[in-house]
C-alpha cells in the first residue's frame, strides 16, 4: 500500500468524524474549521502527487516526504498555539463567571 | 381568550443611547407583554437605562454575541413557561409598532416561527446596505432549497417564536450569525414558518452586529451549518 492511500483514508476518516461532532452538536463550524481545512489539504496533495513535489521543490526540500513532514509539524505548532489562546479565553471567562457568582451571593444577602 | 403571555427579548450591546427610546415605545404599545434586554456585556449605561425605563435587565457576564444573548431570553421564555417569545433588536431598527404584526401569527396559531421582513412591504425607510442584500438573497435561496419556504428576509432579527419551538430553540440556539441557522431548526422540527411586511429604520445606535470584511466568512459558516442542519436529529 502506498503512503498516499493510507494518507487519504485518514483525511477523510477525520473529515467524516468532525462532520459527524458537528451533527451530534459535540463540535461548532468554528473549532472545525482547521480539521476540515487541514484534511481538505491533505486530500488535495494526496491526489495531485505532482503538485506537491512542486511546491516541496519551491519551498526547498529536496524530498516531498520531508515538506509533509515540516507541514505536518507546523499544523502542530499552530495547532498548538491556538489551543493556547483558547485556553487563556477559557480561563478568564471562567474567573469572570466566578466573580459573577459572588456578586449574586452579595445581591441576594442585601436583599434578604 | 385566556391572555397569552409573550415575553419581548431585547438583546443590547452597548445601546445606552437609544435603549431607553426603545424600551419606553415597547411599554407603551405593549403594556400587558414583559420586556428583557439582555445586556450582552455592554460597558455603557445600557443596564441602567433599560431598568430605569420600565424593563426588566439581565446582565452576562461577558459578551456572548447575539446568538448567546437572544438565547438566553429563550431560556428564560422556556423556563418561565412564556407562550410566545418574540425578539426585537435593541438597536432600535425593527419598529415597535409593528410588533404586533409579526406577533399576530404565532398568536393565532397560524405559524410557529413569524419573522418580520423588511422587503415585503412596498415602501420601506431602510432596506439594508447592498452586500447585505446579497447575503439575504444567498440565505434566501438556500433555505428555500432545503426547507420549501421561500423568505424574503432570513436574516431579519425581528421574529416570534411559538411555544412549540421555544424548548428546541432553548436547549440550542447557533452563535454566530443564528437568524438563518435557526430557520432551518425550526423546518427540521416541523415548524410553521412564515413572513409578515414590517418597516425597519436605520440603525439608530451601537454598532452592527456582523463585521463588513467578516461577511464572507459569516456566510460560509452558516451555509456549512443550514447543510449540516439537515442531518441532524428530528428530535
Amino acid at each position: 500500500m502506498q503512503a498516499r492511500t493510507f494518507a487519504i483514508l485518514i483525511a477523510v476518516a477525520i473529515m467524516i468524524s468532525v462532520i459527524e461532532l458537528i451533527r451530534r452538536e459535540k463540535m461548532t463550524f468554528k473549532y472545525s474549521c482547521l480539521w476540515l481545512v487541514a484534511s481538505a489539504v491533505v486530500l488535495f496533495f494526496a491526489f495531485s502527487p505532482h503538485v506537491l513535489r512542486q511546491v516541496s521543490e519551491v519551498a526547498g526540500f529536496v524530498l516531498p516526504s520531508n515538506f509533509v513532514f515540516f507541514l505536518l509539524l507546523t499544523f502542530f505548532v499552530f495547532l498548538s498555539l491556538f489551543l493556547t489562546i483558547y485556553i487563556n479565553e477559557q480561563n478568564n471567562r471562567t474567573d469572570s463567571l466566578a466573580q459573577s457568582i459572588a456578586m449574586l451571593e452579595y445581591k441576594i444577602h442585601k436583599k434578604s | 381568550m385566556v391572555s397569552e403571555r409573550v415575553l419581548i427579548i431585547v438583546p443590547a450591546f452597548n445601546e445606552g443611547r437609544v435603549i431607553s427610546r426603545l424600551v419606553k415605545e415597547l411599554r407603551t404599545l405593549y403594556p400587558k407583554y414583559d420586556v428583557l434586554v439582555i445586556n450582552d456585556g455592554s460597558v455603557d449605561a445600557t443596564p441602567r437605562e433599560a431598568q430605569e425605563a420600565g424593563a426588566t435587565v439581565v446582565t452576562l457576564p461577558y459578551n456572548l454575541g447575539i446568538g448567546g444573548a437572544v438565547g438566553t431570553g429563550l431560556r428564560i421564555a422556556d423556563e418561565e413557561n412564556y407562550d410566545v417569545a418574540l425578539q426585537i433588536d435593541g438597536d432600535g431598527q425593527h419598529d415597535p409598532a409593528f410588533l404586533k404584526d409579526v406577533l399576530n401569527p404565532v398568536l393565532n396559531g397560524q405559524l410557529d416561527l413569524s419573522i418580520g421582513s423588511r422587503f415585503l412591504s412596498r415602501e420601506s425607510a431602510f432596506k439594508s446596505t447592498f452586500l447585505r442584500r446579497i447575503g439575504i438573497r444567498f440565505f434566501s435561496g438556500l433555505l428555500g432549497l432545503m426547507t420549501g419556504v421561500r423568505l424574503s428576509d432570513p436574516t431579519s432579527g425581528f421574529r416570534a417564536v411559538s411555544k412549540t419551538l421555544i424548548p428546541y430553540f432553548a436547549r440550542y440556539y447557533p452563535v454566530d450569525f443564528p437568524e438563518p441557522e435557526a430557520i432551518q431548526m425550526a423546518n427540521r422540527f416541523g415548524a410553521k414558518i412564515g413572513e409578515v411586511p414590517v418597516k425597519m429604520r436605520k440603525r439608530l445606535g451601537g454598532i452592527s452586529s456582523i463585521r463588513y470584511f467578516s461577511v464572507l466568512y459569516y456566510m460560509a459558516k452558516v451555509t456549512f451549518a443550514i447543510l449540516i442542519d439537515v442531518l441532524k436529529k428530528k428530535k
